[in-house]
């Protein structure tokens, strides 16, 4: 018995051994790093890309796919980063994120990698939504935001030019319905999403600081929905948008609903993300497809066009051991040519402004041109650690006020500063 | 009378008792347990640096002055209340018909007990598309094939609240009127017999045989109904997502909003403490009814 004991453990060390080698193997492949990441559209040309960086550098990139929801795939990298995972180095970051994340000192930052002179090709808004208390976290990799969407057939007939102000877009809209209805009765004025969940949020920052309207004062750390100009925002929304131009059925309306009404041929205006144009043009979806174009967001007579901006940007996790090579990585990803590739051949809207020059780009996609300049007007959501809180305040006060046409949007106002101001003190206890 | 079990009976009683208060110690008590330890601290996902600060009730009254914790309340209770007694009232009406015999009575069982099988998500988007404001069936209905005089009806807090009531009525009648079946199916004939001797009418068998036999399996019915109703989470999720403002933001459509998508770990646990508190009250309310009148029914048999 007690002879038979050594050779087992010698057998047993062996193994171990092997398995110990295996995995400094394993983990000794310096040169490799992992990425999280939604599910792409167009896998084929994400596979080129990546084994074209693996070929260049030697560096290989290990892609974890997460889920396509903004809200479950943030469930997840947090998840990963609250473990301090070390076998998470670069994410995909949606807007919203970057504030929650540096005050959980989640994410590294950049300003070592990237500074202000290789940031001016990107759009501002999607690098003012990256940079928190003067430092930058993440590289834009895709830039997005809300777009006024027409109908070029309709406007066209009746001499009408895109809308530049929201009192123009309710006076066309009254009129090309009013002639329309005839033969096209479902046929409504505006179409967008002011279901209470965060595209409400989205829908009504337009129309707030496109009256100069302000949600949030940066230096005194104050929310500031009770201004002036932003409930003579909300008002006009209640009384010349919601039953008027647009039905009352958009207070349901996610992105989906609205963008079906819009494919349908139901409404002659439609405010939705750029995503929206590949459907709205695709003849075996749509009805009108051939017959829509793009323009800026309207804004009121006071002040400037001011789309929401929402897109994906790279970020580099605190825990990472392989910061430099995740640079790297970051760096090829959002050089002017991968971004290239990617609007060639995926119609993907990048964060360059540069890319959008490029007359092949244009070629291929001419509404690049529109979309450039609306990108140039974003404006990203007020950057707040605790973001969803705080986009539950502003949904319910967005609502109540609109739902109900005789509610006081003054009464209203003041009581989500009230909680907004409560949720900033809470912060403040958080900070180190 | 109890007989006391001794001995190797007495092991074995146990034994039988144990899967099942395994089950429920892992699967109830220790939730719950969890639950209400967590309500009593103040942890924000979004703010790992704030810790885990021991707060004791504090959350609970934070919840108590919030006027949108307030009005999911409110709207619950409305909910609960108005639901089932319809849920009630057309399951016994369900049973009475199902109980009579007629040709294609099995088919008519089976159809009553679709809704019932469906999962609740199905049914629930099944009911969003019904009353959709484009396509669904029922401004087909009201309205015909005219489009332009449809209506929103989710975007209406009226009608919105309405409609999530109509669609959990839709789906779980059937179950109410299962339970009184079996109520029905236990009493004898011979009554109704005596009753037609007498010459009473088929109303007044209802009202005097049928309704008093009746009640202890209608409050089966109401107590699962009810405790059911409090719970209602799925066909908000799907249908209006708690609006339109807040109209149909049922208690516990406002925990899990306030636990996973705002990361407010101590309320949201103190919400769902609190609903378990409510069905707990209302279910021992209910016991102590269903208890007494049986016992009654037991004296009045000796």
């Amino acid at each position: 018995m007690i002879t038979r004991l050594p050779r087992l453990t010698s057998k047993l060390k062996r193994s171990l051994l092997t398995l110990l080698l295996l995995l400094a193997a394993n983990s000794s492949i310096a040169d490799e790093i992992n990425f999280v990441m939604w599910k792409p559209d167009h896998p084929e040309v994400w596979d080129r890309i990546l084994s074209d960086f693996e070929r260049q550098t030697g560096v290989k990139v290990r892609v974890e796919i997460g889920p396509n929801s903004s809200t479950a795939a943030h469930a997840l990298v947090s998840q990963k980063l609250k473990n301090a995972d070390p076998d998470l180095d670069v994410f995909m970051m949606d807007v919203i994120w970057p504030s929650e994340f540096v005050s959980a000192n989640w994410i590294e930052s950049l300003y070592l990698f990237f500074p202000p002179q290789d940031q001016a090709d990107f759009f501002p808004a999607a690098i003012s939504a990256c940079t928190i208390e003067g430092k930058i976290y993440g590289v834009p990799f895709e830039t997005s935001g809300g777009l006024l969407f027409y109908r070029k057939d309709l406007l066209d007939k009746y001499g009408f030019g895109p809308p530049a102000t929201w009192d123009q877009l309710v006076e066309e809209a009254e009129y090309i319905v009013s002639r329309e209805q005839s033969h096209n009765p479902a046929l409504r004025g505006y179409c967008g999403q002011f279901k209470q969940y965060e595209g409400l949020v989205c829908n009504m920052q337009e129309f707030l600081l496109g009256n100069r309207g302000k949600l949030f004062d940066d230096v005194e750390r104050k929310s500031t929905i009770g201004f002036p100009a932003n409930l003579h925002a909300v008002r006009y929304v209640r009384d010349k948008i919601i039953g008027k131009v647009a039905s009352r059925g958009v207070l349901t309306y996610e992105e989906p609903e609205s963008l079906h009404v819009f494919i349908q041929g139901h409404a002659v205006f439609l405010r939705d993300w750029p995503y929206a144009w590949e459907i709205a043009n695709n003849p075996r979806e749509s009805s009108i497809a051939g017959k829509v174009d793009i323009a800026v967001i309207p804004h009121f007579t006071a002040g400037d066009s001011a789309s929401t901006l929402g897109g994906w940007q790279f970020a580099l996790s605190t825990f990472s051991r392989k910061k430099t090579l995740a640079w790297q990585f970051i760096r090829y990803m959002t050089s002017p040519s991968v971004q290239k590739t990617f609007a060639l051949e995926t119609s993907q809207r990048p964060s360059r402004r540069s890319v959008y020059n490029d007359p092949e780009v244009l070629s291929g996609n001419p509404h690049f041109a529109q979309l450039r300049e609306a990108f140039e007007k974003a404006r990203p959501r007020p950057a707040i650690p605790l973001y969803p809180l705080y986009s539950s305040i502003q949904q319910r006060f967005y609502q109540a006020a609109i739902v109900y046409p005789d509610s006081s949007l003054e009464a209203l106002a003041a009581e989500a500063d009230r909680e907004i101001d409560r949720l900033l003190k809470l912060m403040s206890e958080g900070k180190p | 009378m109890r007989t006391p079990y001794y001995g190797a009976d007495r092991v074995i009683g146990y034994l039988f008792f144990l899967p099942l208060l395994i089950v429920l110690l892992i699967f109830s008590f220790i939730p719950i347990a969890y639950s209400f330890f967590l309500s009593l601290y103040q942890i924000v996902l979004g703010l790992p640096r704030l810790g885990e600060n021991f707060v004791g009730l504090a959350n609970y009254e934070k919840l108590l002055e919030d006027p949108a914790a307030l009005n999911s309340l409110e709207v619950t209770i409305i909910f609960v209340c108005f639901s089932t007694v319809l849920e009630v009232c057309v399951g016994l009406l369900m049973a009475v018909a199902i109980n009579e015999s007629f040709r294609g009575r099995g088919m008519v069982r089976a159809a009553i007990l679709i809704p019932w099988a469906l999962p609740t998500v199905v049914a629930s988007q099944l009911w969003r598309f019904a009353f959709n404001d484009q396509y669904g069936i029922v401004n087909y209905v009201c309205f015909g094939p005219d489009i332009a005089h449809y209506k929103a009806w989710l975007a209406d807090p009226f009608s919105a609240l309405i409609a999530i009531m109509l669609a959990d009525v839709w789906k779980t009648s059937s179950f109410a009127g299962l339970i009184i079946l079996a109520g029905l199916q236990t009493i004898p004939d011979e009554l109704y017999e005596a009753a037609r001797v007498d010459g009473a009418n088929a109303f007044q068998r209802f009202l005097f045989i049928t309704l008093p036999l009746l009640k202890p399996s209608i409050l089966l019915a109401l107590i699962f109904r009810t405790m059911d109703a409090f719970r209602v989470f799925d066909l908000v999720f799907v249908m209006t997502q708690g609006g339109p403002a807040d109209a149909t933001n049922v208690l516990q459509f406002y925990g899990y909003k306030k636990l996973f998508d705002e990361g407010m770990v101590g309320i949201g646990s103190a919400v769902s403490v609190m609903v378990f508190i409510l069905v707990l009250s209302v279910s021992i309310f209910y016991l102590n009814l269903v208890g007494t009148t049986l016992l009654k029914k037991k004296e009045t048999l000796l």
